[in-house]
């Protein structure tokens, strides 16, 4: 039986898949299907050549919810909340993204202002009813929305974290106006205090719940047709993967589908060589993307916001994304200062070099003129190393450095960005780069991971043996995976265990019950608590450890302990001071699956046997060994300066660096201290 | 007269060094802020710090010269200068130590108002001085006349407690004498342990940011690149007030009151601009006042600074570089040049946002296809008490319900969005009751209430909060005798207004204009809440941009269904009559009233 992994990108679908048994594995490319992103999926088995009978695992990474959310591309949907906080969507938290530009607007409400409701009822912050539901306004306005034909409705009340009658007595009231409607209401999306990112995720889900729901009916229909009777499970935000039925029901976790699948890779790579602490990175055409992996996990924020002041509220893979890739383009600025990015030439027009019209120079044209890219690289056309030459030489003139010196410092800089992005994980979250080492993937990675590495004095770079499908790579490797959390405000002081344990009682039940959901038997599973903590008084909370089995008393002291330590991992400081607080209990259930073997991706037979070819480094052209990806086995070592090329990729070792091949294939590069 | 710019040295911009080397370095100072900014919002304890984000941090070289800054709050971006300026006069640079941290709020020794309190630090490497960290943030609560300091009499002294340049910290220790007078001084001591360990987290951060670029590129590089940067930013500027014609130009804006006034006070600034250069000049407006709404010299230059970013360099890196093009003139007797005794609570709020307005329009007469409508103008800051019934002890909790943006050349301004000055967020609903015995009951868009525009402005809110407690409320607020005014023929906004309404459904207006035409101060302090009764506050929106009868029906339209306006407004001011019972436009009934 085979376990199959596919990740839907912009441009072109991957699939990985290994046969369970005999660690065979095939690897497929198809171009996306744009205007239904689900018979790529299809195409790309087909073309694999796996009977879809033979499949027991489907691992899915998709982007159709992001896609849709950003370009509002979903059917009407309205909201009902308390009177007065109509517009708390709309108002978020009253900043601005620029600090001063005057002519700046605010994202588009993701649900506009006139399918927007408000009822008189009001629970206060205890939990009891205030002012009961006006159950005479409640039936107008959903007859309102049934009128209007809206078919997703999402329900938010002020303090229904606490209290959730009232949303489930209006969604009943929905229901009997709109029996078809998606409903949801907030204390189901995100139990948690403040309004605002528990309004905005339930509003998340509820636009997204038709756009999921068709797609994964289209989707799990036509692999039916085709014979499938294994398991789906989709990509989700968290770094884990869920049934399909879930994932219709819970659309706000899979924001971050499609990235996830690269970082379970990292995650897989720092379970199968000695790195325990990872950097993932992934460069493509138009943007960075930095996130952590620490002893086999992905770090995980819950601050992440789709566009400015749209908080999706629920954990997440901490993923930074900068706009620095192949296609950036470079510019002189008002002040006569050299810019790299963010504005992409993308892949339409493209690069200079490409010949489709671009006229700006990219990040790979200057690549090319210093050597470091093939001008037939591809094998479907050759690249324009004169029209390159001349874009570059339009933005030496302006800032009077030479060609080679724009070029190169254009790297440089783009590279700096790409190091800002990273420090936004490592160094953000108070994480010393020296004691990571940085995993890079995506076609335009390897090309510019040592110098990041420089930048970040990141000691080694690890290249992947499968990085041309790297996220369809990293699906299969992945655990089903389920975080539940409730609220609960409680001073460590006078805390009532009795309280912790009836709570987290609850939560793994809620947890093994929506394993059930995914409607894979019963894998092996394991249960482990965390907390939302701060001092009291902060405004923001911790994750901390929290120990499984009944909580006592004497415990209390060295949850204490571990919350300081949390803490200072965080924001390097620390105190006995003041006083500590639970916020939120969570309890994350993994179900776990049979982990990939061990492949070697690396070459069988030949051996590592270099040409040379001259490659601008710092300031000159050296001498620099050139390898093909596919014919370096494992032991083989190289010394930079040397290019290796891969299929969908290029590795540039600057002088000073080393690399070695490990048992699996990965390109091992040690960074010069 | 005072006659200044906030930088006297000339910057050399001469010697530029390697581009690539000063963009990544220009990263890293800019990183260096930013990552401060987020252990202030994460570490400190006071809800207006976490949640509000009522602070800045900067770095500055060792001259002295802003260098970099992530500001929460732009009326600091210059006022910080005089801050780091101030603390380095008494304390000079040669007997500066690591893990020296002077703290200064003294508004007339570089500060603005007592709450902002402004640590510096400076940063060594290998025994050399690369520059200075510093770190702003407005406390809560250091004592006074009144809680936030708003007692709004006529003595400083009535604010709260005036620190000079003191050095608070000795090798990363907190002199614990100090911290006892600061604790001895506030209604919110439990605040400030956790506060400043946030200030200091944020300093120390800087200090290894700079100490890490030191380390890889060399001390000289370093302080080359903060040389290059400082030009970098002035080029920009200057380019941009190049690209304005140069002319004399003047316009006014009025506060409502300074709490005894019963007419208005006035800005009047008078812009020169000739070829790369500025002068701001505030003669005529009027002299010191009896209340809490004078500015300090800091202040007002701070608020000239930023109000004239806004349109001559958005996006450059906020340093030094901008303020030598820009020259302040003040004249000695004005409320805009506070000296002691005056008391100047409301500088940062109500006083900055009159002279942007004011100076905004002016801009308007040079540049009017650029500019945009006046935005709220106002901060409509507000503190008050909240006693718990047990204990009867008085908590402290605040927020600022922002207004609109005015409209712009291109879009509808922003609604609801905290005015230029700050950048700040307001406190959430389920937030503020979990800590405090009061039910946050509205917070939603008021219609009708931005000017209306070819772009109109964004909407000001409808704010309500209900007490659940006693509490003395202590508010600084404008616009209540008119709203902000449109440009190029856009409208303005409609009044602000501060309202008690009591259990029985009584309404009194307790700021701005009643129903009857009578109008009191809306400058609070002390004003009075019972259980069960709500303080209910309207903000006003941004004034329109362009003749409303330019904005197409189908905009007014969708703003009717959006109950952004109302069918009287769409015909009033758009001239864009709708069937109430179709709800589309009356194509015929329009053309009669647009082509009128």
């Amino acid at each position: 039986m085979w376990r199959v992994g596919i990740d839907v990108g912009g441009t072109f679908t991957d699939l990985f898949a290994w046969e369970e048994n005999d660690k065979s594995y095939k690897t497929a490319k198809v171009l996306t299907t744009k205007d239904d992103r689900s018979r790529g999926v299809v195409q790309s088995i087909e073309a694999a050549g796996i009977p879809f009978g033979q499949i027991s695992f489907l691992m899915h990474g998709t982007t159709t919810a992001t896609n849709s959310l950003i370009e509002r591309n979903y059917p009407d949907a309205a909201f009902i909340t308390t009177e007065g906080f109509r517009d708390t969507i709309e108002i978020g938290r009253q900043h601005r993204k620029a600090l001063y530009d005057p002519y700046q607007s605010k994202p588009e409400p993701l649900i506009r202002r006139r399918n927007r409701f408000a009822i008189p009822e009001r629970m206060s912050v205890k939990g009891e009813t205030r002012r009961a539901l006006d159950e005479e306004v409640a039936r107008q306005v959903a007859e309102t929305i049934a009128r209007r034909g809206i078919q997703s409705v999402g329900i938010g009340f002020i303090n229904s974290y606490v209290n959730p009658a009232h949303e489930n007595r209006m969604r009943e009231i929905v229901r009997e106006a709109n029996p078809d409607a998606h409903i949801v209401i907030s204390a189901e999306t995100r139990p948690i205090f403040r309004e605002h990112g528990r309004f905005t995720t339930t509003a998340i889900r509820a636009c997204m719940m038709p756009v999921m729901t068709s797609y994964f009916d289209r989707l799990q229909e036509a692999l039916k047709d085709k014979g499938f009777r294994g398991s789906l499970l989709i990509l989700k935000s968290n770094g884990g993967v869920m049934g399909a039925k879930n994932a219709k029901d819970r659309p706000e976790e899979l924001i971050e589908s499609g990235p996830a699948g690269g970082v379970a890779y990292a995650a897989y790579l720092s379970r199968t060589t000695d790195f325990d602490n990872i950097i993932h990175t992934d460069v493509g055409g138009t943007s960075f993307d930095a996130s952590i992996v620490e002893h086999g996990k992905g770090l995980v924020t819950r601050s992440y916001e789709l566009e400015w002041e749209v908080p999706v509220s629920v954990p997440m893979l901490d993923i930074h994304s900068v706009g620095a890739g192949g296609g950036s383009i470079g510019w002189v600025d008002e002040g006569g200062s050299l810019r790299v990015g963010p504005r992409s030439a993308g892949s339409e027009p493209g690069p200079v070099c490409y010949r489709r019209g671009g006229t700006e120079p990219t990040i790979t044209d200057a690549n090319l003129i210093l050597g470091r890219l093939n001008p037939s690289l591809s094998d479907k056309f050759e690249l324009d190393i004169a029209e390159a030459e001349k874009a570059i030489d339009g933005l030496a003139a302006k800032i009077g450095l030479s060609r080679l010196e724009t070029a190169e410092g254009m790297i440089r800089i783009s590279c700096e960005t790409m190091a800002q992005a990273v420090k936004g994980v490592v160094v953000a979250r108070a994480r010393d780069p020296r004691d990571f080492v940085l995993a890079s993937f995506g076609g335009a990675g390897p090309m510019h991971a040592c110098f990041v590495a420089q930048a970040m004095n990141i000691p080694k770079v690890i290249i992947p043996g499968q990085a041309g499908v790297a996220s369809a790579f990293g699906a299969t490797a992945m655990n089903i995976r389920h975080d539940v959390e409730a609220f609960h405000y409680a001073s460590l002081d006078d805390v009532d265990v009795a309280d912790l344990n009836r709570i987290y009682a609850e939560l793994e039940e809620k947890a093994r019950e929506r394993l059930g959901a995914d409607g894979i038997g019963a894998p092996e599973t394991t249960i482990t608590r965390s907390a939302q903590m701060r001092y009291v008084g902060q405004t923001y909370e911790v994750d901390t450890d929290i120990p499984n089995g009944t909580i006592t008393k004497e415990q209390i002291a060295s949850i204490a302990d571990a919350f300081h330590n949390a803490h200072r991992l965080e924001y390097g400081v620390s105190s006995n001071d003041f006083p500590i607080a639970f916020v939120a209990l969570g309890v994350t259930a993994v179900g776990r699956l049979k982990e990939p073997p061990h492949f070697n991706f690396g070459a069988r037979g030949g051996r590592a046997n270099g040409s040379s070819r001259d490659v601008y480094f710092d300031g000159h052209w050296v001498t620099s060994s050139l390898y093909s990806g596919r014919d370096l086995e494992p032991g083989a070592s190289l010394t930079g300066p040397s290019i290796v090329e891969y299929t969908d990729s290029i590795a540039v070792l600057p002088p000073g660096t080393s690399g070695t091949v490990d048992g699996s294939g990965n390109l091992i590069v040690t960074i010069a201290s | 007269m005072d006659s200044s710019s906030a930088t006297a040295q000339k910057i050399d911009i001469s010697d530029r060094m390697d581009p690539v080397t000063f963009e990544v370095l220009r990263n890293s100072f800019e990183y260096a802020c930013t990552r401060m900014t987020t252990i202030m919002q994460r570490t400190s304890f006071s809800p207006i710090l976490a949640d509000i984000l009522d602070f800045s941090n900067a770095i500055y070289d060792a001259k002295v010269r802003l260098l970099a800054q992530a500001a929460n709050c732009p009326v600091h971006l210059a006022a910080m200068q005089y801050s780091a300026d101030a603390a380095i006069s008494r304390f000079p640079v040669e007997t500066l130590k690591p893990g020296d941290v002077i703290a200064l709020n003294d508004p007339y020794q570089g500060g603005t108002h007592i709450n902002d309190i402004t640590f510096t630090m400076p940063i060594f490497y290998e025994g050399e001085l690369l520059g200075f960290a510093v770190s702003r943030g407005h406390w809560m609560d250091l004592g006074g006349g009144a809680a936030g300091g708003m007692s709004f009499s006529t003595h400083i002294a009535a604010e709260g407690l005036r620190l000079p340049p003191i050095k608070l910290y000795e090798n990363y220790e907190i002199n614990r004498d100090y911290l006892a007078i600061i604790m001895n001084n506030t209604r919110t001591p439990h605040y400030i342990r956790g506060d400043l360990q946030a200030h200091l987290g944020a300093l120390k951060s800087a200090e290894s940011e700079l100490q890490r670029a030191a380390a890889r590129y060399g001390v000289e590089t370093v302080k080359a690149a903060m040389n290059e940067l400082i030009g970098y930013t002035e080029r920009i500027v200057r380019k941009s007030i190049e690209a304005i014609p140069d002319g004399v130009y003047s316009a006014e804006d009025f506060a409502d009151t300074d709490g005894f006034s019963p007419d208005p006070i006035k800005v009047k600034v008078t812009l020169t601009i000739a070829g790369s250069d500025i002068t701001v000049d505030f003669s005529g407006s009027d002299p010191i006042c009896k209340g809490s709404i004078n500015s300090p010299f800091a202040n007002t230059a701070s608020a000239a600074y930023y109000s004239l970013q806004f349109f001559l360099a958005p996006h450059a890196p906020s340093n030094a570089g901008m303020f030598a093009p820009i020259k302040i003139v003040l004249p000695d007797n004005c409320w805009l040049n506070a000296k002691w005794p005056a008391p100047t609570i409301g500088c940062t709020t109500l006083t900055s946002s009159k002279i942007t307005s004011a100076i905004w329009q002016a801009l308007a007469k040079a540049i009017p296809e650029r500019v945009t409508g006046s935005t709220c103008s106002e901060c409509n800051w507000f503190v008050s008490t909240a006693v718990d019934e047990e204990t009867r002890r008085a908590d402290v909790f605040s927020d600022l319900p922002a207004g609109g943006w005015g409209g712009t050349p291109f879009n509808d301004g922003m609604s609801v969005t905290m005015d230029p000055l700050g950048n700040c967020m307001n406190m959430a609903a389920e937030t503020a009751e979990l800590f405090f015995p009061i039910e946050y009951e509205a917070f939603e868009l008021r219609q009708d209430s931005a000017g209306a525009g070819k772009f109109r402005g964004g909407l000001g809110a409808v704010f309500k909060v209900r007490y659940l407690c006693d509490g003395e409320l202590n508010m600084e607020t404008s616009r209540t005798r008119e709203g902000s005014p449109g440009v190029n023929g856009g409208g303005r906004s409609a009044v602000q207004r501060s309202s008690h309404l009591y259990p029985d459904g009584k309404e009194l207006v307790i700021g701005g204009l009643s129903p009857n035409g009578a109008w009191t101060s809306p400058l609070l302090s002390g004003h009075q809440f019972s259980y069960d009764e709500v303080f209910k506050f309207e903000s006003t929106g941004g004034g329109g941009w362009g003749n409303p009868k330019d904005r197409s029906e189908d905009k007014v339209l969708s703003d009717v269904l959006d109950d952004y306006i109302s069918l009287a407004a769409a015909k009033e001011k758009y001239r864009v009559v709708i069937d109430p019972k179709t709800m589309t436009v009356d194509k015929a009934a329009t053309a009669r009233l647009r082509g009128a």
